[in-house]
């Protein structure tokens, strides 16, 4: 009789074990679900939904690439994270303000496995997160002429964010029962966040900048992806050991002190702090010399392809996009005259990786002869930009000579890098800086820009209103007289059959 | 009979504010605005605008919790109207906002602050949007307490509005912009709006139309 009386015990404290697990399992769906159909919440995943259509808007046409894209994924899950937190902090205190508290004490369930509960009912909610990042990434992948890699590193700053910001509302109602604790705390805490973030002048790279959940970068130029040197693996491990963190902190104080639950808190602390000193730690020597090398010396790390007459170097990340640059490249071409046309092209992809995306350089022109830069956009103006750096090259000789140029050259400059286009004036207008489409202007370049007189500006609309059937014969007749230096604009107008200016030429 | 029956309720209603939100509000936004103070050796105007909000909401937020009335469900049978006790909760309190508000604009260095008229009717925009938002909810509810209900609403909705109304709205527009006079046009329509929407929401209801809410 004995013998069976000892061996029950065993089995029944497994059993109640079970029991209590699913317990804790039945009340975290169930607070999940609340979770999600929470007004706050929903509002905030529908704005957060309507926020990656408006930011993904025009990715069919700008030509993304995908390491800038997965940092644009960063920001939006902060919607549904703020209302996350207050949503939860406000479930876990549902029982203290409607006074059910008293009845909880005669479950069988802990109040700690109800925390355990609560910390668990935010995971779906950062599940949705993860899907709808998942969904901006792979808008961003399928986009026509999107290149480079994400990071998925990155890709999960955003729903462990939403996870970081529900354990942080658990944890807070657990440690402050008031109700306005959490949306007073949010507040002080946003708020000092921006007045620190707005004082610091953050570009000495310090370890507490990478503290907060989301950081953005002080330049918006596109890398390639090897040198962006941003520690989002780490950042990511921090952040997700921070979310552990907090949740363990929650159940510990709800009275949870288990040997379970305090190694799994020693080990998310580890996490947590791995994570921390591994963000923290400088651009590594490697990733330093290598954004060097790029800048200074790219044809080491790029590659070549032959299209046509030209050879086009990039990074190899923008290997397929060098067919889409020469189409542009022959359509100057196919308008230039002389020796022009036939001319063989190097077009180098170039950019000032040297200070990271923690500040920008501009590149110099290249001195070569018939060498052109590209950037590492594409899209919009940076169609026209190119063609602009093409059509100065093959006017002028080289980048550097097209930068000091102040003379009816211009004209033909302009002219050959919009001719060709169905909508020159959409393209002149978007390659002007000031979006003009008369008066002097700075024109853009992927180098040093170039500058347009008003005259010419008159000139280079008539022009292009003339239409490419009358004027194309014409540059290629004059070629020699309209590439000449010093030519001035009257003159080029007149070679060119339309009315010149009156005023002088005067560049600004 | 009306200053009688008001001069005996000053004592109990003064007793039943919301004492804890109202002075957390207040300690949050007098600590937002002393920061330029205490960390920034060179604080610059948009910093100063910024703790300025932000102190400006954080009193809204206390706010919301104004009408909070744990023992709305015996109260609501006296015989002196709820408009006149929130009326009278709310005169007690002005005096006080009024004070911390000059605090709080006090804590701003002079050479930095900004034009403290258009700040003030910001702050006053929001703190009557926060009392017209939870007015509506006593109004439209049955519960004793929806402060905390109100006061993430309003949170949820002043962020993302911040993220999303149009620049020229001008609503959340720096003094140099060229949207702050316009803006400041339209903070005082939300003020009167919200001041509007607070009267009509103060009688309490002959008969009690049940708005539920999903309950938490």
């Amino acid at each position: 009789m004995s013998a069976v009386l000892e061996k029950a015990p065993p089995a029944e404290r497994a059993d109640e074990q079970r029991r209590s697990r699913s317990a804790v399992l039945a009340l975290a769906l169930f607070e999940a679900r609340k979770l999600l159909l929470r007004l706050p919440v929903l509002a905030m995943f529908v704005l957060y939904v309507a926020w990656i259509g408006w930011t993904m808007r025009d990715a069919w046409t700008t030509f993304p690439a995908l390491q800038d894209v997965d940092r644009a994924t960063q920001t939006g899950p902060l919607l549904p994270a703020l209302a996350v937190l207050l949503c939860a902090n406000q479930a876990v205190l549902r029982s203290r303000r409607q006074d059910t508290d008293r009845h909880f004490d005669v479950l069988v369930l802990e109040p700690w496995r109800r925390t355990v509960a609560f910390a668990l009912s935010v995971v779906p909610a950062a599940g949705l997160t993860a899907l709808l990042v998942a969904a901006q990434f792979t808008w961003g992948v399928i986009a026509p002429g999107s290149v480079g890699h994400g990071s998925v590193g990155e890709l999960l700053v955003g729903p462990l964010t939403v996870l970081l910001a529900g354990t942080a509302g658990v944890l807070l109602a657990r440690v402050v029962r008031s109700p306005f604790a959490a949306p007073m705390l949010l507040v002080l805490a946003f708020f000092s966040t921006l007045f620190l973030g707005a004082i610091s002048t953050g570009s000495d790279g310090s370890a507490t900048r990478w503290l907060v959940p989301v950081i953005g970068d002080a330049s918006s130029k596109t890398l390639p992806s090897d040198l962006l040197g941003r520690p989002a693996v780490w950042h990511a491990l921090y952040l997700f050991g921070l979310a552990l963190t907090l949740a363990l902190a929650a159940v510990l104080v709800n009275g949870g002190r288990t040997k379970t639950v305090a190694a799994a808190l020693v080990v998310a602390v580890g996490l947590g702090t791995w994570g921390a000193v591994g963000q923290a730690a400088k651009v590594s020597k490697s990733t330093t010399d290598a954004r060097v090398l790029a800048t200074l010396n790219p044809a080491k790390v790029q590659s070549c392809a032959r299209h046509g007459n030209s050879t086009y170097c990039a990074f190899p990340e923008w290997m397929p996009r060098t067919g889409t640059w020469a189409e542009v490249a022959d359509h100057v071409q196919s308008l230039a005259g002389g020796t022009a046309a036939q001319e063989k092209l190097l077009v180098r992809q170039r950019v000032d990786a040297r200070y990271g995306m923690d500040g920008d350089g501009a590149i110099e022109p290249s001195t070569t002869p018939y060498q052109v830069t590209v950037g590492t956009r594409w899209g919009g103006p940076r169609v026209p930009e190119f063609a602009a750096a093409v059509s100065s090259v093959l006017v002028t000789g080289s980048e550097k000579a097209s930068g000091s140029l102040c003379d009816g050259r211009m004209v033909t400059i302009m002219w050959l890098a919009l001719g060709w286009q169905s909508d020159p004036l959409t393209q002149l207008r978007a390659v002007r800086l000031d979006d003009s489409v008369s008066g002097s202007a700075i024109v853009l370049s992927p180098t040093n820009p170039m500058s347009m007189t008003a005259e010419q500006t008159t000139v280079v609309r008539e022009l292009l209103t003339a239409g490419k059937v009358t004027v194309a014969p014409k540059v290629k007749a004059h070629w020699a007289e309209l590439t000449a230096p010093k030519v001035t604009t009257a003159k080029v107008a007149e070679l060119l059959g339309v009315k010149a200016p009156a005023g002088a030429d005067k560049c600004v | 009979m009306t200053t009688g029956v008001l001069g005996q309720l000053v004592r109990p209603v003064l007793r039943a504010l919301p004492r804890r939100a109202l002075g957390a509000g207040a300690g949050a936004g007098l600590l937002l605005a002393a920061l330029p103070r205490l960390l920034s050796d060179d604080p610059d105007q948009w910093t100063a605008l910024l703790v300025l909000r932000g102190a400006a909401l954080a009193l809204a937020l206390g706010l919301t919790f104004l009408l909070d009335d744990p023992a709305r469900q015996v109260t609501v049978a006296v015989p002196t109207r709820r408009m006149l006790r929130t009326a009278l909760r709310t005169a007690l309190v002005v005096p006080l906002a009024a004070l911390w508000w000059t605090a709080v604009v006090l804590l701003i260095p002079s050479e930095i602050r900004p034009p403290v008229g258009a700040l003030t009717l910001e702050a006053a925009a929001a703190a009557v949007v926060a009392l017209a938002a939870s007015a509506t909810a006593v109004r439209l509810t049955d519960e004793a307490e929806p402060g905390q209900r109100v006061a993430i609403a309003l949170l949820a909705t002043s962020m993302a509005a911040a993220l999303l109304f149009p620049e020229n709205w001008g609503l959340f527009a720096a003094p140099k912009d060229k949207w702050w006079a316009v803006g400041h046009d339209h903070w005082a329509f939300v003020l009167a709006g919200a001041a509007l929407v607070w009267a009509a929401c103060g009688p309490e209801p002959v008969r009690r139309r049940r708005l539920r809410l999903i309950p938490s």
